[in-house]
């Protein structure tokens, strides 16, 4: 699965911490997600989805 | 924020269990050492005795089953289970595979004691296959 967490978390200037603390995640998990050798629950996705106020389709696209 | 505080909580909460198990382990072995004799018959009371240590590996492996079921971060956890995996898969693997050779050749028995430390050191193993499979953040992990 491929995403744009990385290209989303730049336009707001927001650095993985950032991120991962919006998220309630440690940093690792958004570094694994960013660079794809992670795959996020649909927990998780939802919550990513939220907090970058887009669908999830916005954000990660199948392969 | 909330969320690394929690998991630091958590980790703390694991390494202080787990020292405190460590302590009682040593302390039940010398114990079984002091009061059983050298070569004692197996009396309820020797293997009474002799069981106390395991009682703390089972609360070891329930601390890390707890840590297990209490990680929110689910990147984390599958780090931790994947850990675990390995450590198992490897016991398994080596107990099995020495087990054959006992059967066939005039080899030393594998004590029964040396299982659980060696799925320990599986759980070593298992983070350094996080780090080589997932990068540096896949080395992470408490137990």
């Amino acid at each position: 699965m491929n995403n744009r967490l990385k290209v989303l978390r730049a336009e707001r200037s927001w650095s993985q911490q950032d991120l991962a603390d919006r998220l309630g995640v440690s940093r690792q998990s958004v570094n694994a997600i960013e660079t794809g050798r992670y795959d996020p629950s649909l927990p998780l996705a939802f919550r990513i989805a939220e907090v970058f106020a887009l669908p999830i389709e916005a954000i990660f696209q199948h392969d | 924020m909330a969320s690394r505080s929690r998991s630091s909580q958590q980790r703390r909460r694991f390494f202080a269990t787990h020292l405190a198990l460590s302590a009682a382990y040593i302390a039940l072995v010398a114990l079984a050492a002091f009061l059983i004799p050298d070569e004692a018959p197996p009396s309820a009371t020797v293997i009474l005795l002799a069981l106390l240590p395991g009682l703390v590996i089972v609360g070891w492996i329930l601390n890390i089953g707890s840590l297990l079921l209490r990680m929110e971060d689910e990147y984390l956890r599958m780090l931790e289970v994947r850990k675990a995996l390995v450590a198992t898969g490897l016991t398994l693997g080596v107990c099995g595979g020495w087990g054959l050779v006992e059967l066939f050749a005039a080899v030393p028995k594998l004590p029964v004691f040396f299982v659980f430390p060696l799925w320990c050191f599986g759980l070593a193993v298992g983070s350094i296959v996080n780090r080589l499979t997932l990068g540096e953040d896949g080395g992470e992990g408490c137990a």
